[in-house]
């Protein structure tokens, strides 16, 4: 069988399609840089859908900051070696308004940078500092700093989503709080994934008729409180078109994974992206990179036979554990793709403290590629690996995204930073 | 003995009830002597710190042994083995799954050694069949090919949480026998050589609970020694031996495989229902209570597993787990593991206590026989002469015990068919229904159990996820069913998950590490579970923090 | 339908065999995309993720004999969204493989043997005469009837032809005239085309009952016809899983093919390109809205987005950019509609139709009046759930609509259009 070879020719080539490619795809797109975006698309399928900044100054603190901006500031103080570090606040507040106008015009949108976190909802009942949310869960916020009157209602079917639970849990801060359950329209057996209602929700008659199930327990409440299901293609015109046919405000609270506003970005950036000119290779794993004095050669393969791509500069995002992007090994932890040096703690038994919930926090999570200024990776001996490859995202070591609440940030301003950085290596060249 | 709830318990009348006998310890054979007397009529009340097979109980590898182990070093314990097994084997068949054994030897290993096995089995009564290594390795593909020697022998498996839940359940049914989980003596009150009764404690309420008795069954396992020195008694010398083991993610193979040694780190892979358990290390320790693999003795465990079944060494691992063994102190030093490990029974008399008894060391097969001497013991100073039963009387299969079953709850659910009974733990298949079961009625149930101890008494949380999905969903549920009302809901799902952790540190490479990325992320990114309250748990912590008091 | 007499087959074990490592279930983090994004969740209590856990948990009498194995069309969705790629429908294949003859869907199972009765390999059984009667006797017609198709041809076993074409074996035998659109493309664009009386069937029903060997033995006598014709290309109609069942095979069984394998998306969009075919948008003056459906052998499990590109771009040449309403998601992570996999066959009515929903969803959501799809079986299950669930769209294939616009769709081939557009350009 004749095996069809395809090659592209790129300047930019993201590998890995997270948030940090995606942004970086943005970045990209808006500069009229030509950019291939290559990667399997996993772990953004899990998020909240919420953009956090930084919640916190010390990870090991569950002290809130309130102000991000403070929050960073002391961080660079107390965490030199963070990639927050390495960018000003300028930069961080570009990246976000860059990446949330950027989706908002696709047709999701978030809510602008602001001075400030917000507090937002989580499925269990307790409250966490981010910084941008879905326009879908903006009156959840604001729900809860005002404690209005809020009738929270979840699906039959639907598990790991308590109405009960988040109300048990909220409910002494906010009493004025209610539980509820509806059966969602045709689905009244068995498991009910968020993802199926979501879709459900974008035809109309759908949306009538869950409207009315809604109604019938909404009782006295000034507004509605459900899980992540307003919607997969339009989330703005289904929240709308719901909230007018109850005849209250309604807000959507993230789900335990699969989680529809993960997939919702995923599946908008892989139709807009090629819409705008990008190259876009889906759910496919680059397997080699061959930095040629020419142009860096990157090999795929897709069902069809081999896929190269050329491009003059690279840009890693390919994530840590969960995406591929790290791997954990006995004796260590490398990157797979290109080798590079991998900062990390000696031994495996430093990467886990003994307490899963020790404030401290897990070493192995600090783990990761060193970069100089212009987000390069650097090796062990802080030598530049390529002038033309850079690195973004959580796979950068001396951030915990997790613990810190700070992945998004950490994403985009990362992004930012080194898509600027290949532009201005490209406009040299 | 101590216990690490100083300052906590709250100042009020301690409730008591009373009984005929007293059992301290909720392992294999405190549950074994309570369902033994429950045979004789006689009414026990079963106490345990934490919960059913705490100790050594529930850290072994699960194996009903042939007795074959023992023949180089115990051959009295191998007949013994042999004829426990026999007799577990026919009574409590849903316990055990008779897989089979094989031991096996490999280039570099004394073949002296090997050569004399079949004659020691065979002077102990033990079937022992050689095959050829090929013969060998076609009914166990994953063995190696640098095997020199394999002989067949009837080793089986047995879940030892079944056991104790089955024992405590027919000793329920049989006369009310109560268990209660959590609770742990905290003092005795002695007067004229006699116990007068048992000042207990319930870690969770920090309720106080005195326990009347006429006899009193120290069956503390690796705790005995300490429990007996509550009582007084300076006769109970245990060394306490730390042992680590690994589970697979996947059953590698369907007997189980020894090494055919002297026994050593990594001897033994036993098949458990869908994975398989590696071990055991052996490291004298003087800490009880916290009891943890390391990654040095996980390493260990992986290198000598991997020269018998070569897999193992990138098999993936989804928990490492470490318990103390109690070992009878006979005087004399050597290795811990040639300490005989028969079992000793002291009545204390020479103590100035005449309703005082402790059973110790032994091994998971011989439970039952241990448990009917200290029964035969117990039963003669009440004036009972009713015959002990349990070499002769099935065990009844309580239906709220069959979750820890592997593949029971999938084909349960499976056969039920029923879409509206949704499954909560994805990895094992357990679903709503069984939860329902768990909570309402089985053995130790409380009105507000935690994860833990629903996990323990399922499949919950054994999977690859190892509980990092479905204790948020199972916590879900049980706050929809108002079981859960407060705060105390996520503390639980907190504490579970922090329980499942300890399993995990060790073995956090390849395919775990990705799998702990997203474990974290969703308890702390999603949940915010690491700050739920302003309390800094950073500092040891082997108990779940009593959270009661401060959230009400 | 639970049956102890199903032959057991030790499905973890398969597993190991047949995936790749790194995507086999010991991958599995049990995160659920799997089943989220799969139509047959919830058919006969099952899922993907749980498919996969059983098979880890030795269920294998279970998974042997569950009839879910019927209502997953392997479709490949699940791999899709994976993070860990991991492959469901292989198992699925190989559980129906393992059904007893008499214990598989018997429409699934006739429809193969069918498929093996004569040369044609045609899953309704029409003989190579009939066939040659029937394309001739048509076309005899239209050169009479269609005079400015009098030159037409619709060649048989011509040696040396540029493209070996086949045919879906419903158009001959129940709808002969829906033949003529094709044709009449081919004649516009002057293709060097022909059909053979060999192996000229589209559809493959075998693989779909999972028998390994009638799947080979079907495509076998196709592939060579094609390479005694001497044909470039194998060109594959507007039908889905013959597009794949052709171009899987040669790679599974080391097939040697001299020629490509391609299909007709591909020719349309070039064409469309290069002039030959000056289709426009103009006849839609009352600017009805058309979506399209990404036939999953065609896309997903083959070609991916590039031909998803190129189905798009045929269609809004045809309809007019504003008049496409792409449907959500689209392309390689469109949904299967549950057409696909013998479903149609199979007589699990209820079950098709509830694997359908989400399909009729999503084109309810678009709004749109049509739906023009490349495949036979998306076709008749879309019809057919839209029937079934009340909505009013029609489906279409693309030669209708090529024609349409070029005003050259005769009187009888229009049996698909909806009133709206029935009288255009007669």
């Amino acid at each position: 069988m004749i095996e069809d070879k395809r090659v592209f020719t790129t300047e930019l080539a993201v590998i890995g399609s997270g948030l940090t490619g995606m942004a970086a795809s943005i970045y990209a797109i808006n500069r009229g840089i030509s950019t291939s975006l290559a990667g399997n698309t996993g772990a953004i399928a899990y998020t909240t859908g919420y953009l956090d900044l930084l919640g916190k100054a010390d990870p090991s603190s569950c002290t809130i900051f309130a102000d991000p901006w403070q929050a960073i500031a002391s961080l660079r103080e107390n965490q030199p070696h963070h990639p927050f570090a390495r960018v000003t606040d300028e930069e961080i507040r570009l990246g976000f308004e860059e990446f949330t106008a950027f989706i908002t015009s696709c047709g999701i949108k978030y809510s602008s940078p602001q001075e400030h976190n917000v507090m937002a909802l989580t499925p269990a009942g307790t409250s966490k500092p981010t910084f941008s949310v879905p326009a879908t869960m903006q009156a959840g916020v604001e729900a809860f700093a005002a404690k209005k009157h809020c009738t929270i209602v979840d699906f039959r079917g639907l598990r790991g989503f308590s109405a009960r639970q988040f109300v048990a849990n909220l409910q002494s801060e906010w009493p004025r709080l209610e539980a509820a359950r509806v059966t969602f329209p045709n689905m009244e057996h068995g498991e009910i994934y968020a993802e199926v209602m979501a879709r459900a929700l974008e035809v109309p008659a759908n949306r009538e008729a869950l409207a009315q199930e809604i109604k019938a327990v909404a009782g006295e409440s000034e507004v509605i409180g459900v899980p992540a299901v307003l919607g997969m293609h339009n989330p703005d015109e289904v929240m709308a078109d719901l909230a007018r046919l109850i005849g209250l405000p309604i807000f959507e609270i993230p789900t335990m994974p699969p989680s529809v506003p993960g997939i919702r970005l995923r599946e908008m950036f892989e139709q807009v992206f090629p819409q705008k000119g990008l190259t876009l290779v889906p759910q496919q794993k680059v397997t080699a990179v061959d930095f040629k004095a020419e142009q860096i050669q990157l090999s795929l393969r897709d069902n069809f036979g081999p896929i190269t791509i050329l491009a003059k500069t690279v840009l890693l995002a390919t994530g840590r554990f969960l995406s591929g992007g790290l791997q954990a090994q006995h004796d260590g932890i490398s990157e797979p793709l290109l080798g590079l040096h991998v900062s990390q703690s000696d031994s495996r038994d430093d990467w886990y403290r003994q307490y899963y919930m020790d404030r401290a926090g897990h070493a192995i999570h600090l783990a990761g590629i060193e970069v100089d200024d212009q987000f390069r990776p650097v090796d062990a001996h802080g030598k530049i690996v390529d002038k033309r490859l850079f690195a973004a995202g959580v796979m950068l070591a001396h951030q915990d995204w997790i613990r810190g609440r700070c992945g998004a940030g950490v994403a985009l301003a990362t992004a930012y930073r080194a898509v600027n950085e290949a532009h201005k290596l490209l406009q040299t060249a | 003995m101590t216990t690490s709830a100083a300052g906590q318990s709250p100042d009020s009348v301690p409730r008591t009830v009373e009984t005929e006998v007293l059992i301290i310890g909720g392992g294999a054979t405190g549950t074994g002597i309570m369902r033994d007397l429950a045979l004789r009529s006689i009414h026990c009340h079963l106490i345990d710190k934490q919960d059913l097979c705490a100790g050594a109980s529930g850290g072994n590898h699960g194996l009903l042994h042939s007795g074959a182990r023992y023949v180089f070093s115990d051959p009295h314990s191998a007949v013994e083995c042999r004829e426990e097994g026999a007799i577990l084997k026919r009574l409590a068949p849903q316990c055990i799954e008779e897989t089979g054994g094989l031991f096996v030897a490999v280039a570099g290993d004394d073949e002296a050694f090997a050569n004399n096995f079949a004659n020691l089995c065979e002077a102990a009564g033990i079937d022992c069949q050689e095959i050829s290594t090929d013969e060998a390795r076609k009914l166990e593909p994953h063995l190696s090919a640098d095997l020199i020697k394999a002989y067949l022998v009837p080793d089986a498996t047995i879940d030892p949480f079944r056991l104790a839940l089955e024992n405590v359940n027919h000793a329920r049914e049989l006369n009310d026998s109560t268990y209660h989980p959590h609770t742990g003596v905290i003092d005795f009150e002695i007067s004229e050589g006699r116990i007068k009764a048992a000042i207990c404690k319930n870690h969770h309420s920090g309720e106080l609970l005195r326990i009347v008795a006429k006899q009193y069954v120290n069956a503390g396992g690796a705790w005995a020694m300490d429990i007996a020195r509550l009582a007084g008694c300076d006769d109970v010398s245990l060394l306490y031996s730390k042992g680590t083991l690994l589970i697979t993610n996947d059953r590698l193979t369907q007997r189980v495989i020894n090494r055919l040694r002297p026994p050593a780190d990594g001897d033994i892979l036993v098949p458990g229902g869908t994975v398989s358990v590696l071990g055991t290390t052996s490291l004298r320790t003087d800490d009880l209570e916290n009891s943890r693999p390391t990654i040095d003795e996980v390493n260990q465990n992986v290198i000598e597993g991997t020269a018998m079944i070569p897999s193992l060494a990138d098999a993936r691992y989804i928990r490492a787990f470490a318990r103390i063994r109690p070992l009878v102190q006979n005087g004399g030093a050597g290795d811990d593991r040639s300490v005989a490990r028969s079992f000793s029974l002291k009545d204390h008399e020479d103590q100035g206590l005449d309703n005082f008894c402790t059973i110790t060391g032994g091994k998971l097969t011989t439970f039952r026989l241990m448990a009917e001497k200290t029964a035969d013991l117990v039963a003669k100073r009440l004036g009972n002469s009713n015959p002990c039963l349990t070499a002769t009387t099935p065990m009844p299969a309580g239906t709220s015990c069959r979750w820890t079953e592997p593949g029971a709850s999938p084909k349960y659910w499976y056969e039920a068919n029923n879409s509206d009974d949704m499954i909560l733990c994805e990895c094992e298949m357990v679903p709503q229904s069984a939860i329902d079961q768990i909570v309402q009625c089985a053995p130790g149930a409380e009105k507000e159990m935690t994860l833990e101890a629903i996990a323990l008494r399922s499949r919950a949380g054994k999977g690859p996820c190892q509980g990092s999905f479905c204790g948020i969903r199972i916590g879900s549920y049980l706050y929809d069913r108002g079981y859960y009302t407060d705060r105390t809901g996520l503390h639980h799902m907190r504490d579970f998950f922090s329980e499942r952790f300890k399993g995990m540190r060790t073995i956090i490479w390849g395919q775990q590490a990705a799998q702990m990325e997203l474990a974290e992320a969703l308890h702390c990114g999603l949940l915010g579970l690491d700050c739920l309250d302003d309390v800094n748990p950073s500092t040891e912590n082997t108990q779940a923090p009593n959270q009661h008091q401060e959230d009400k | 339908m639970s049956d102890a007499t199903v032959p057991t087959i030790n499905f973890k074990e398969k597993a190991i065999e047949l995936l790749p490592e790194g995507a086999s279930f010991d991958a599995c983090l049990t995160c659920g995309l799997c089943s989220s994004g799969c139509p047959a969740s919830g058919i006969e209590n099952m899922d993907p993720r749980k498919f996969i856990r059983m098979a880890m948990l030795g269920m294998n009498e279970e998974l042997s004999s569950t009839p879910w194995v019927w209502t997953c069309t392997q479709c490949k969705r699940c791999q899709h969204v994976c993070p860990m790629n991991i492959d469901i429908s292989q198992l699925v294949f190989l559980a129906r493989g393992n059904w007893p003859k008499e214990k598989k869907p018997t429409g699934i199972v006739r429809s193969c043997e069918l498929t093996r009765s004569t040369d044609s390999t045609s899953a309704m059984g029409l003989p190579p005469d009939d066939f040659v009667f029937v394309v001739n006797d048509v076309l005899e017609e239209v050169r009479e009837q269609q005079p400015q198709f009098k030159d037409m041809v619709a060649p048989i076993d011509k040696k040396g032809a540029h493209f070996f074409v086949n045919q879906n074996s419903r158009e001959p035998m129940s709808e002969p005239d829906e033949m003529v659109p094709l044709w009449k493309i081919f004649h516009l664009v002057g293709a060097d085309w022909t059909y053979a009386s060999k192996g000229w069937a589209a559809e493959n029903f075998c693989m779909f009952s999972g028998d390994e060997e009638a799947w080979y033995e079907v495509i076998k006598t196709r592939l060579d016809a094609t390479n005694e014709l001497e044909c470039a290309v194998w060109l594959n109609t507007e039908c889905g899983h013959s597009y794949y069942t052709m171009w899987n095979a040669v790679n599974r069984f080391g097939m040697e093919a001299n020629f490509r394998v391609e299909s007709l998306i591909t020719y349309y969009a070039q064409w469309i390109r290069e002039g030959k075919l000056p289709v426009n948008s103009d006849w839609n003056t009352q600017n009805i809205k058309f979506t399209v459906q990404d036939p999953c052998q065609i896309v997903r499990k083959a070609y991916g987005d590039s031909i998803a590109d190129d189905l798009r771009f045929v269609a809004k040449k045809l309809v007019g950019e504003e008049n496409f309403i792409d449907m959500q998601p689209n392309r390689s992570a469109n949904y299967c509609c549950g057409g696909g996999g013998g479903f149609l066959q199979a007589g699990m009515t209820e079950h098709r139709r509830t694997y359908g929903k989400r399909k009729f969803d999503q084109i309810m959501a678009t709004q749109a009046e049509y739906v023009l799809t490349p495949c036979h079986n998306c076709h008749s299950q879309m019809e057919d759930i839209g029937h079934h669930y009340g909505g009013a769209y029609h489906v279409v294939h693309f030669w209708t609509l090529i024609c349409l616009s070029l005003g050259i769709l005769g009187e009888n081939e229009r049996t698909y259009l909806g009133p709206d557009l029935a009288k255009i350009g007669l």
